[in-house]
């Protein structure tokens, strides 16, 4: 499915944190959104939740657009995936992945079952379904909890920051699962490297504002990222048409 | 005893077990009085009443005065006990699932300390408007229903319209302190020392006003809150994964807290203003449940926490009945004496919290 932000302004409390921003995450790829802390980015990816009300604009999901959806409509066309995720109250991985399965509609205990099973398989944590959450890792947390959007039967998922605090293994596990899914994806990412790498389309915030939009190679110019970001630092392709981030540290 | 697949056979084996529990404990606890009466006579009596519709005791086959004993005086006593422990125990799971927080209980919404200072005002000042044995139960009813329409309007004015756990837990900490004010204040300018005892008395609690016609109405509100609470099992499961989460999951995460809140009001004002404050069954009751199955699932917890809160507040009832012969003890004291230390002793044994 393929979302696009047109002139979208949010507010949270009296402070407008989202100046008007146009954006596209186009059906089948990975659509990263790069920014420094405190540029709009989460409020953004909440805004399309339901979760904070737009001042201005509007968000059209195959050319339709959003208003009047209810989160159920709404987590009928996308998954999510926070940046928290913890969790005070025991349950299992199944369990949490489990929750996701209602909004298909009505099922069969044995089909809800398959399509648990399937969800964790996918991830590759099968063997932490009946682990209580709070005693997996951050990175199986987080494996987890992209599983559960996964089972919603999607065919769009939206993440905010999911390899933070993650190991670097973590980190390529859950990028090259995103991206061999084939599903639309919109990520926020601050690993710069890692949006290079795996995004197909990258858009820079600052301030509230998308700064520019397009390939990663076009976009992270040393001129704009020491612009946004206040460091020396470029996109590089390397020798098998892979591209790269250099960051030149003191 | 492992999870697998979500489905939880501590949870499943718990229901059978905890129902047999809840039916020997009847008998036993109804056996047990100022009086003693043999089990085999509670059981025959409860079978002649319910099942055949009175005859043996026509025919003679059973006393008239453990008849009246048991059926007219310990068995609705009971019975309330059984109404208000499920109650306590099914909203203090839902409680704790709506702010999401472990020590929340039904009274964090205020309604304690609103039927206190209802319960005082009737107790306390000389009313004009109206009088009667049902004086106390009226007013204490009005005091909670305002104190968490209170707690509710002021966590959503806070919130900027919507209902964040974080302000519901602070408005309801703020109003149940003015509320204890209203009641402390009262007590001050109090002239009978008579008075100032009943009210502390009924802050302990106590389930000596059950009878068969204020019955109805509590086991209504509780048997009709059970089933929504039921139904709603696996949205408050959404909810407990925090607003975000459950909206994103498709939950209209400001109805359901509004909806939930309302009805757990609802239920434990109906029981509060009757029984006085009965503290630590909604808190710990939940917990005891999570930690026997060791699972948070909703579907489990609710009506387990209600067949748990049911037995345990027999049992309180039991020996707040029997404990001292000659004066009848507060339940309150005994469900916060010993729930407490079996609360701890659990957390420790389980290890609790720390697993992470």
């Amino acid at each position: 499915m393929k979302i696009e932000y047109k002139d979208v302004s949010v507010s949270v409390g009296r402070n407008r944190i989202v100046h008007g921003v146009n954006l596209t995450a186009e059906s089948g790829i990975i659509t990263g959104i790069i920014g420094p802390n405190g540029c709009g980015k989460s409020t953004l990816l909440k805004t399309t939740l339901g979760l904070n009300s737009m001042d201005e604009g509007d968000i059209l999901l195959d050319g339709r657009s959003v208003t009047g959806l209810n989160n159920k409509q709404l987590a009928k066309r996308y998954g999510y995936v926070g940046q928290d995720n913890s969790c005070t109250f025991d349950f299992t991985a199944y369990e949490i992945v489990s929750m996701a399965v209602p909004i298909r509609g009505r099922m069969s205990k044995r089909a809800e079952q398959e399509i648990v099973l399937n969800s964790l398989e996918q991830l590759g944590i099968s063997h932490l379904k009946d682990r209580n959450i709070q005693s997996l890792s951050g990175g199986e947390r987080k494996l987890v909890f992209i599983s559960r959007a996964f089972a919603q039967g999607v065919d769009t998922i939206i993440l905010d920051e999911p390899t933070n605090h993650l190991d670097i293994k973590h980190q390529l596990y859950i990028l090259d699962i995103l991206k061999q899914s084939k599903k639309t994806i919109l990520i926020v990412l601050h690993d710069l490297r890692l949006a290079a790498h795996y995004c197909d389309t990258l858009y820079l915030m600052k301030q509230g504002n998308v700064v520019c939009g397009g390939r990663p190679s076009e976009v992270l110019q040393k001129k704009r990222v020491k612009q946004v970001f206040g460091v020396e630092g470029f996109a590089l392709e390397l020798e098998d048409g892979a591209l790269d981030f250099h960051l030149k540290m003191n | 005893m492992r999870q697998e697949n979500g489905r939880n056979l501590r949870g499943i084996i718990l229901f059978p077990v905890l129902i047999a529990v809840l039916f020997v404990s009847l008998l036993f606890v109804i056996s047990k009085g100022s009086t003693d009466i043999s089990l085999s006579v509670v059981y025959g009596i409860l079978n002649d009443q319910v099942l055949h519709g009175g005859r043996e005791l026509k025919e003679g086959l059973w006393g008239r005065a453990d008849y009246q004993i048991i059926w007219n005086i310990r068995l609705p006593r009971v019975l309330f006990g059984i109404l208000c422990g499920a109650g306590l125990g099914l909203c203090g799971a839902v409680m704790q699932a709506l702010v999401l927080n472990p020590i929340a209980d039904p009274y964090i919404l205020g309604i304690s300390s609103g039927a206190s200072s209802g319960a005082a005002c009737a107790l306390l000042l000389p009313i004009p408007f109206f009088g009667g044995q049902y004086q106390t139960t009226i007013m204490a009813m009005v005091g909670a229903l305002i104190s968490s329409a209170l707690v509710y309007f002021m966590a959503k004015f806070a919130g900027g319209g919507k209902l964040h756990p974080v302000t519901l837990l602070l408005s309801g900490t703020a109003i149940n302190a003015v509320m204890s004010a209203v009641t402390g204040f009262l007590i001050f300018i109090a002239k009978s020392s008579e008075s100032i005892a009943a009210v502390y008395n009924w802050q302990m609690g106590s389930l000596a006003a059950a009878q068969w016609s204020t019955l109805t109405i509590p086991a209504l509100g509780v048997l009709l809150g059970l089933v929504v609470c039921i139904l709603q099992s696996g949205n408050l499961n959404l909810m407990m994964m925090g607003d975000e989460d459950a909206a994103a999951l498709g939950l209209s995460v400001k109805h359901v807290r509004a909806g939930m809140f309302i009805v757990c009001s609802v239920i434990v004002a109906s029981l509060v203003s009757v029984t006085g404050i009965i503290g630590f069954v909604g808190l710990v009751v939940p917990h005891v449940v999570r930690l026997m199955i060791r699972s948070s699932n909703n579907k489990l917890v609710i009506p387990l926490s209600s067949l748990s809160g049911a037995i345990y507040l027999m049992w309180a009832d039991s020996l707040a009945r029997s404990a001292f012969r000659a004066a009848e003890l507060p339940i309150g004291i005994i469900t916060a004496f010993v729930g407490a230390p079996f609360f701890l002793f659990l957390m420790i044994r389980k290890n609790y919290g720390v697993r992470a």
